[in-house]
């Protein structure tokens, strides 16, 4: 693997929350934030920043792009010659694209992305084919407040594309697009990552980036649970080697489900169908089902949901994970014993 | 492309859409009646203000007037500014403009230098308008020195108030916030000041709104270079040669610039730290 573009380590950025006292009533405390990250981004890579709500995400995503101050940590690469990378260097290197900006006001969508570009101190050629790569081309004198939500987000994936980013930030960049729009968009950060822009994508939809990400970083309560090329993550965690078969008949009465005993993670029988999850080699499990007496309709390879990279990544139960995601936000940092108040 | 030029840039485009926005076209009848209306009424040949006093000099009218930009000029300053950073956080803008490369800094000047000038042009073609007015009805121009003065100082205080609102702005995490603070402070120094300038007045011993008590006289003129509003009247009272409330004109003109570098200074550091 090629160099990394850049690497954060040992960043922390913890949000002031205001604490009033009485006589003090503009105090503030060290509130939830992100803390110890350690992360390599690599160009052409596309990195898929994983975790459920409140997990530090956004926080994470607005310190590489030079919005969030490191509060501890450093970050090297290779944006300039130096080696050391400045937050300046950030903001000029890095298209940054906020979750749901709400574009409104009596601007056009070429004004607004020329009072951006004027931020930048850039000509304004690129704006047209940057408006036509997105698609609002046609769009380019039609007021802020005539747009559509998707065509707002397309926008913001032009006000990132601004300054030809070598790293691309995206948070929940699939949000409000219809399923033709998002898409066309994963196919453009392919075609981003093919030129060697290295890209990051938070969500905490994982099924919307099967496909597309090549590496993936779990967070959970501001801390990174694990990261690195997706099969590799895939297998540490034990999540690798897993396939759904479906089919009709009595998966009950036949023999594969005692047969593939120590294989099987989960079935379901219906009145006609069956489905079987289960993890080993697919070649033992298919000669099976064809051995018996079912009839298969389907075979695909199983990839993990958001849920079970959590569980996998801190070895806690379903039950206790769902109400950990749930309240996150207000538990104490046990896990790091990092206290949320100081 | 230079520092200042981008600044210069991006200020262009602020003023460009306040200047569009709707809320100027409802502040203009507003400044219309209070810039060159008062003019018109105080330079009325046969007004007699309360105390006998009648305003003989072009200056003295502009003096008079210069309520209208107390009253009028700052209050659609602040209406001007308030939302200048919050609705932007608002709306996600913020955080855009936050990630661009420019310094942090020169965002800020981008802001004042815009909002400041989005309220400026209309002020100033209104006070071209008032002395225009009071030469008709006069018959009497201000000299030079008199109207830069005036014109300086008027760019000023709309300056103040403006920096006050953009300050308020980046504070507030929502509008109601934010336009309380501005219209809050413009009240302050408004309407309260009085009030601060008589307790501290009976508290130091001082017949309070005895004006002719030079000791009243005095209390009252320092005491306005701690409110942008009396530093305005007292930078006017410059060109006034009967007028002497015991405050020397360096005085009046260093309050001036400290009334100026302060709450820019401190935009500048909100700005630095200013998180979405």
């Amino acid at each position: 693997m090629a160099d990394p573009l850049l690497v954060f380590s040992e960043v922390e950025h913890r949000h002031r929350l205001p604490a009033p006292k009485p006589w003090k009533p503009w105090a503030s405390r060290r509130g939830a934030g992100v803390h110890g990250v350690t992360l390599a981004l690599y160009p052409g890579s596309v990195l898929g920043l994983i975790g459920p709500n409140g997990a530090g995400k956004t926080t994470l995503l607005r310190m590489m792009a030079g919005v969030l101050p490191l509060q501890s940590g450093k970050v090297t690469g290779r944006l300039q010659q130096n080696e050391t990378v400045e937050v300046e260097d950030l903001r000029t290197w890095a298209g940054h694209m906020p979750e749901q900006v709400r574009w409104q006001g009596r601007l056009t969508v070429n004004e607004a992305l020329q009072q951006l570009n004027d931020m930048r101190g850039q000509s304004t050629q690129r704006i047209g084919q940057l408006l036509s790569l997105v698609g609002l081309s046609d769009r380019a004198n039609e007021p802020l407040d005539n747009l559509s939500q998707g065509m707002r987000q397309r926008l913001s994936i032009a006000a990132a594309l601004l300054g030809s980013p070598r790293l691309l930030l995206l948070d929940e960049p699939f949000n409000g697009l219809d399923p033709v729009a998002a898409e066309a968009f994963a196919g453009l950060v392919r075609r981003l990552a093919e030129k060697g822009v290295s890209v990051v994508i938070s969500s905490h939809m994982v099924t919307q980036l099967e496909g597309l990400i090549d590496r993936i970083a779990l967070m959970h309560r501001g801390q990174l649970l694990d990261e690195g090329p997706l099969e590799a993550v895939e297998k540490r965690l034990g999540l690798d080697g897993r396939y759904r078969l479906q089919g009709r008949g009595d998966l009950r009465s036949s023999k594969v489900l005692e047969s593939l005993q120590n294989d099987v993670i989960a079935w379901e029988q219906d009145d006609e169908t069956w489905s079987l999850v289960l993890r080993g080699r697919p070649h033992d499990a298919l000669q099976n089902c064809l051995d018996s007496d079912l009839e298969m309709t389907s075979w695909a390879p199983v990839r993990p949901n958001l849920v079970e990279w959590l569980c996998a990544a801190t070895g806690m139960s379903l039950d206790d994970i769902s109400l950990e995601v749930a309240s996150s936000a207000m538990l104490p940092l046990q896990a790091t014993e990092v206290s949320e108040d100081e | 492309m230079s520092d200042a030029r981008r600044v210069l840039k991006v200020a262009r485009r602020i003023r460009k859409e306040r200047l569009s926005n709707i809320r100027l076209k409802v502040m203009l009848p507003i400044l219309l009646l209070f810039l060159p209306g008062l003019a018109w009424g105080f330079s009325d040949p046969n007004i007699v203000l309360p105390g006998g006093h009648q305003p003989d000099t072009s200056m003295e009218v502009l003096f008079y007037a210069s309520l209208g930009v107390v009253f009028g000029a700052t209050m659609c300053a602040v209406l001007m500014a308030f939302d200048g950073v919050s609705k932007d956080r608002a709306s996600g803008m913020l955080e855009i403009q936050l990630a661009q490369p420019m310094p942090r800094t020169h965002q800020a000047a981008a802001l004042i230098i815009g909002h400041a000038q989005a309220i400026l042009i209309p002020v100033y073609a209104l006070l071209l308008l008032t002395v225009i007015v009071v030469n008709h009805r006069m018959d009497a121009w201000p000299t030079l020195t008199e109207t830069l003065v005036y014109a300086l100082s008027t760019g000023l205080i709309v300056l103040w108030y403006t920096l006050f609102a953009l300050l308020a702005s980046t504070t507030a995490r929502e509008q109601g916030t934010a336009i309380a603070f501005g219209v809050g402070v413009w009240f302050f120094f408004t309407f309260l000041w009085a009030l601060v300038t008589s307790m501290v007045a009976y508290a130091s011993g001082v017949s309070v709104g005895e004006t002719n008590d030079p000791a009243w006289v005095t209390l009252e003129g320092m005491l306005d270079l701690l409110s942008p509003n009396g530093v305005y009247h007292h930078l006017l009272e410059t060109q006034l040669p009967t007028v002497d409330r015991g405050v020397a004109a360096w005085q009046s003109w260093l309050a001036a610039a400290v009334w100026t570098v302060l709450p820019w200074w401190a935009l500048h550091r909100r700005m630095e730290r200013l998180v979405p």
